[in-house]
């Protein structure tokens, strides 16, 4: 593994003693340029089509077509090659320079403006079909640079000869090496600037270089010092190391001043990490989202206005907004980085329909909890959605004052629900907040549900009476999960999920981070 | 909605942002040091912010000389003169307010009321300058309860007559930690590595506290109560006043190092003395007094604010209205034909005030008190210097994280077992906020009890800043290991009279209950030393009773 990690690094010296020469030995160096800049053709190709696969998922059809997109463009490249007269050489260390600048820079150009850009796709297939057009401009642009050194079969054998090598070099390196060991992004990088060392070592060695040899010497210098600054930012743009944290690959990462937000997919499910700590797959997160939504809807056909704590990937919002009656949703996520990647990257806008960009939709960056005690509206529903209680800081979104700062938000015959962790595996837990929110005089409804990724998961519906049924109003079609039988079904919990005996969890207690602890310490020891 | 992992727990790290952003500033040091050649190395404390605050000693130390001071230009007639505007003068004031006697004049030196109690705010947070806490009152404490209703931290009674408290007034979980080697344990009384014969010891002493917690005296008072003056006085029980702790603790068995620790971290915390310095009865009146009971608290529980005390003495303060002069200086009391005449002298405009009044309450300490009652004949104050008052160093930290090793997350209580201070606590343990890893205040506190009250305050007064901060930032290393770098702003108070210590003989011999006596219906007097107990109950207490009797009212609560 080591020797072929210096491969690439051992052409470079090979090159310079080929034009240490007389100048006959000139075509020589042209020839090794050919070696190399088949070289990163090819993993420009092999980055391209694997970042695709990475962050839109389905491999089979991102590498196809991104390797059609990006011979075609090549082919483009070539056609538009007749075009280039006067100093061909000039043309060939403009061309090395660009190509350096526009691979180089289109891994980590993709990963930074997936978070941003409105269509990824249309990014990502300029970008391929830049590359490919500079690409497919070197070979016909060296073969005529070369045409009067060499017979026509000579050259054409030897030119098509080290394009292959370069191609077989790369095709060995990317996955075996520079993948594991360097990323996606520093690979971008490192080609980048083996473009520009070609660019480079041709300026120095050939003499008719000279009368611009000092301004695209400048050109190349800048740019090889961008692509090392961005080199040692890697890391930042995304975590590498995280890739062997996660079972799969990680598509998307960030540090917000709350969490460390992960995104990740294989072939079948995009996943939603914060901190370490699954929020949902999107191969079942339906059931979820369902589940936590439309009972609680159900009981209120008049509902109008919508409170969501939490839920910052518009999943919930998604499912309230089936019913076309409400009039107002207010979202409040502690963490602008989440609501602004599920608002604007074009994946989550997928999944969660654009939800949190819909009209009737306020998103509302806050602490939840001194945001409550601020509020004055009042809701005809609450969704409480906020991440387990695992810690102290976030027990207190759990406790019978918080409660009572939500009850006094919720209009005359409002309800609430809470997401209340498993009922199987934190049993304790589960009926902890079912017991804190009847202690601020609701009555409550407990109820539970299997979601494949997650095992058994619970909320507790709470109201000011227990007159629900969950068949009082018709649930809106398309539901893939939800049923009026299967609302009943998720009212029974067998024995051993049933109700235990709990203390209430207050401020000065946190009885719940303790449960809690104890509920998931023999699942983490 | 999550798989939580207990693994993943950031406990109060510092964020990954802080760190980068030191390494950068490090790092840029470390580049610009070479630039700078013939530099002295680095201050490690540099970036440090802060300074030293106290009680203004130089005006007070006025009343050793009053010849200094201007004569009076203006002449004042109020009933009542106050003298201190702690607790117990606060609580003197309330209680003239709420019944009938408003015309009241209350001084005091600091800019401030508050006593003890005073308070501080940077960006990051309030803050407390000295006490900070109560524990949940006894139902008993009528009075207390009317005043905790009144300031909104009780908030009504259940059914079952239990009072309910405020939840945020309710110091929140997690309480207290004890770092022991570099783990920290919940809670303060160490479990960590003790043998079975020392855990043996640790569990008998706490029963012995619960059994005196109920133990009733032969005249039917409970054995201790707070306010202390309502404890029993059964010699019995009593003449567990005439010997040190440490003494009874050795007679008794309780000789486990960890435990011995443990109780005299308990006498220091809330004496400012050791076990061997204050005597068995107050010792034990620590464990055996906190009956407090409540509807959604126990007896263990505490009400904390960010600001400590001070929303007490504020809510004191704003519960009457009569008349207040900070930074005002009484320096001379002369009895007359029909009251009292007092000097004052104010700092802010230079000038002296002469008040008359029929009644003065000397709401100060016993050693001011004294100097005082220079030209006023037969009272039975004892002679400063009497009681034992250690110098207290209160330092506010504000970190911007603070690395710590395995264990239990930052609590409102942190202690570290054998440390030279009394720990910290977290005085942003009341925020709802989630945490984002912005800036900290923790309040450090440390009795100067190495060596005796006298000798420790003087070399304490002579301590500059640029001493003192060195010694906080190694006192806060040895809890956590790494932590300078994350301190931006240090202020350090240092009270030169932090406490009354409850000496033996101190509670239950005669010259307590002979100095707080009335001197001819024109002279009383409240304050914590004549409790001889500093905390806020008896600063409360002692201001109803001194009210009481400028009243005329013999229902004394001290004597009930």
């Amino acid at each position: 593994m080591a020797e072929l990690l210096e491969a690439p690094a051992a052409e470079a010296p090979n090159v310079a003693s080929a034009t240490a020469g007389p100048e006959a030995r000139l075509p020589g160096l042209l020839l090794a340029a050919v070696a190399v800049i088949a070289t990163c053709g090819l993993i420009y190709e092999l980055i391209a089509g694997t970042l695709a696969s990475y962050l839109l998922g389905d491999s089979v059809t991102q590498f196809s077509t991104i390797i059609g997109a990006y011979l075609f463009a090549m082919g483009i490249g070539s056609w538009l090659s007749k075009f280039l007269e006067g100093s061909l050489l000039r043309w060939f260390i403009r061309l090395e320079i660009l190509v350096g600048i526009v691979g180089g820079c289109m891994a980590p150009l993709l990963f930074v403006s997936f978070e941003y850009v409105a269509s990824f796709r249309l990014l990502l297939y300029t970008l391929v079909g830049l590359t490919g057009i500079l690409v497919g401009l070197e070979i016909p642009l060296l073969m005529r640079i070369l045409e009067h050194r060499y017979p026509f079969k000579d050259l054409v054998a030897r030119v098509f000869t080290f394009d292959y090598v370069g191609a077989l070099l790369a095709s060995l390196i990317f996955p075996l090496v520079l993948v594991p060991q360097l990323g996606l992004i520093r690979t971008s990088l490192v080609f980048g600037a083996l473009n520009l060392a070609v660019a480079a070592v041709v300026l120095a060695r050939f003499p008719e270089t000279r009368p611009y040899r000092r301004r695209f010497g400048v050109g190349i210098a800048a740019a090889l010092l961008g692509l090392a600054v961005l080199f040692g930012f890697a890391n930042k743009l995304l975590a590498y190391t995280e890739t062997l944290a996660f079972q799969d690959q990680v598509i998307y990462s960030k540090s917000t001043p709350y969490q460390r937000i992960v995104l990740t997919r294989n072939p079948r499910e995009l996943r939603l990490f914060l901190n370490g700590n699954l929020q949902f797959s999107s191969a079942d997160e339906y059931r979820y989202h369902e589940a936590l939504v439309h009972p609680l809807m159900q009981a209120l056909p008049q509902a109008r206005r919508v409170l969501v704590m939490g839920g910052g990937d518009g999943l919930a919002v998604r499912e309230l907004l089936k019913y076309p009656r409400l009039t107002s949703i207010k979202l409040v996520d502690l963490d602008a980085g989440m609501t602004e990647l599920f608002q604007h990257n074009e994946l989550l806008l997928a999944l969660n329909k654009g939800s949190l960009n819909d009209p009737k939709v306020q998103v509302i960056n806050a602490d939840a909890y001194q945001w409550i005690r601020q509020d004055t509206t009042r809701y005809d529903a609450i969704i409480v959605d906020f991440p387990d209680p695992g810690n102290y800081s976030i027990g207190k979104l759990y406790s019978a004052a918080f409660y009572t700062a939500l009850v006094k938000r919720l209009a005359p015959g409002g309800r609430l629900v809470v997401q209340s962790t498993s009922p199987f595996l934190a049993r304790q837990s589960f009926w902890c907040v079912a017991h804190t929110l009847a202690a601020v005089g609701l009555h409550t409804i407990p109820y539970h549900l299997y979601v494949p990724s997650f095992g058994e998961w619970g909320f507790v519906l709470a109201g000011p009476d227990t007159h629900w049924r969950g068949d009082i109003s018709p649930l809106p079609t398309g539901l893939r999960y939800i049923t009026p039988a299967t609302i009943h079904d998720m009212l029974r919990f067998p024995p051993d999920m049933s109700e235990v005996p709990t203390e209430v969890n207050q401020l000065n207690n946190q009885v719940l981070v303790r449960y809690f602890e104890e509920d998931w310490g023999p699942y983490v020891h | 909605m999550t798989f939580y992992f207990l693994s993943s727990v950031p406990n109060a790290m510092p964020t990954r942002r802080s760190f980068l952003a030191q390494s950068g500033a490090a790092l840029t040091g470390a580049l610009l040091l070479p630039a700078l050649p013939g530099c002295a190395p680095t201050n490690p404390l540099a970036h440090i912010t802060g300074r030293l605050l106290g009680q203004d000693a130089v005006t007070g130390h006025l009343l050793r000389d009053p010849s200094r001071i201007p004569a009076p230009t203006q002449t004042i007639e109020n009933e009542v003169l106050i003298i201190g505007g702690g607790v117990a003068g606060l609580s003197a004031r309330r209680w003239l307010h709420r019944h009938g006697q408003t015309d009241t004049l209350l001084v005091e030196l600091a800019p401030a009321t508050g006593g003890n109690a005073s308070a501080g705010r940077n960006a990051a947070s309030a803050y407390p300058w000295g006490a900070h806490y109560l524990p949940v009152p006894d139902v008993r404490n009528t009075e207390l309860l009317e005043f905790l209703q009144a300031a909104g931290t009780l908030t009504g009674y259940a059914p079952d007559g239990r009072p309910i408290y405020n939840d945020y007034h309710l110091c929140h979980d997690p309480e207290e930690r004890l770092n022991i080697e570099g783990h920290w344990q919940e809670g303060l009384v160490p479990s960590l590595g003790l043998s079975a014969a020392d855990q043996a010891q640790v569990a008998r002493f706490f029963k012995l506290a619960e059994t005196l917690k109920t133990a009733v005296g032969r005249d039917g008072r409970d054995v201790f109560r707070i306010p202390l003056d309502q404890s029993s006085a059964d010699e019995e029980y009593r003449r567990l006043d005439e010997i040190p702790f440490a003494a009874y603790l050795d007679r008794e068995g309780f000789t486990a190092p960890a435990l011995r620790w443990y109780l005299d971290y308990a006498c220091r915390d809330d004496y400012g003395a050791t076990a061997t310095q204050v005597s068995a009865w107050a010792g034990l009146h620590y464990f055996a007094s906190r009956k407090g009971q409540a509807h959604n608290a126990t007896s263990s529980d505490v009400l904390t604010w960010p600001e400590g005390n001070h929303f007490l003495v504020e809510n004191l303060r704003r519960q009457a209205s009569a008349p207040i002069l900070t930074q005002t200086l009484a320096y001379d009391l002369r009895e007359t034909a029909t009251g009292i005449e007092a000097l004052v002298y104010s700092v802010a405009t230079r000038q002296s005030t002469r008040v008359r009044a029929r009644q003065v309450l000397l709401a100060t300490p016993q050693h001011i008190a004294h100097r005082l009652l220079a030209n006023i004949p037969n009272h039975r104050l004892p002679p400063p210097g009497s009681l034992h008052h250690a110098p207290w160093l209160i330092a506010n930290l504000t970190v911007a994280g603070l690395p710590q090793g395995p264990g239990r997350p930052l609590s409102w209580d942190n202690v570290r077992y054998g440390s030279a201070s009394l720990g910290y606590i977290n005085a942003t343990q009341q925020s709802l906020k989630q945490d984002d890893g912005s800036s900290k205040v923790i309040t450090l506190y440390w009795p100067l009890t190495d060596e005796a009250p006298g000798p420790a305050r003087r070399r304490a007064y002579q301590t500059s800043y640029a001493e003192w901060l060195p010694r906080v930032v190694a006192e806060l290393e040895t809890y956590h290991p790494g932590v300078t770098p994350y301190l931006q702003q240090a202020d350090l108070w240092v009270w030169g009279h932090g406490m009354v210590a409850p000496t033996p003989d101190l509670l239950w011999g005669a010259g307590r209950a002979a100095a707080m006596q009335p001197v001819r219906g024109r002279m009383f007097f409240a304050h914590t030393d004549f409790s001889g107990i500093s905390i806020f109950e008896e600063g409360f207490y002692q201001g109803i009773r001194a009210a009481r009797e400028m009243l005329g009212d013999e229902r004394n609560p001290l004597s009930s």
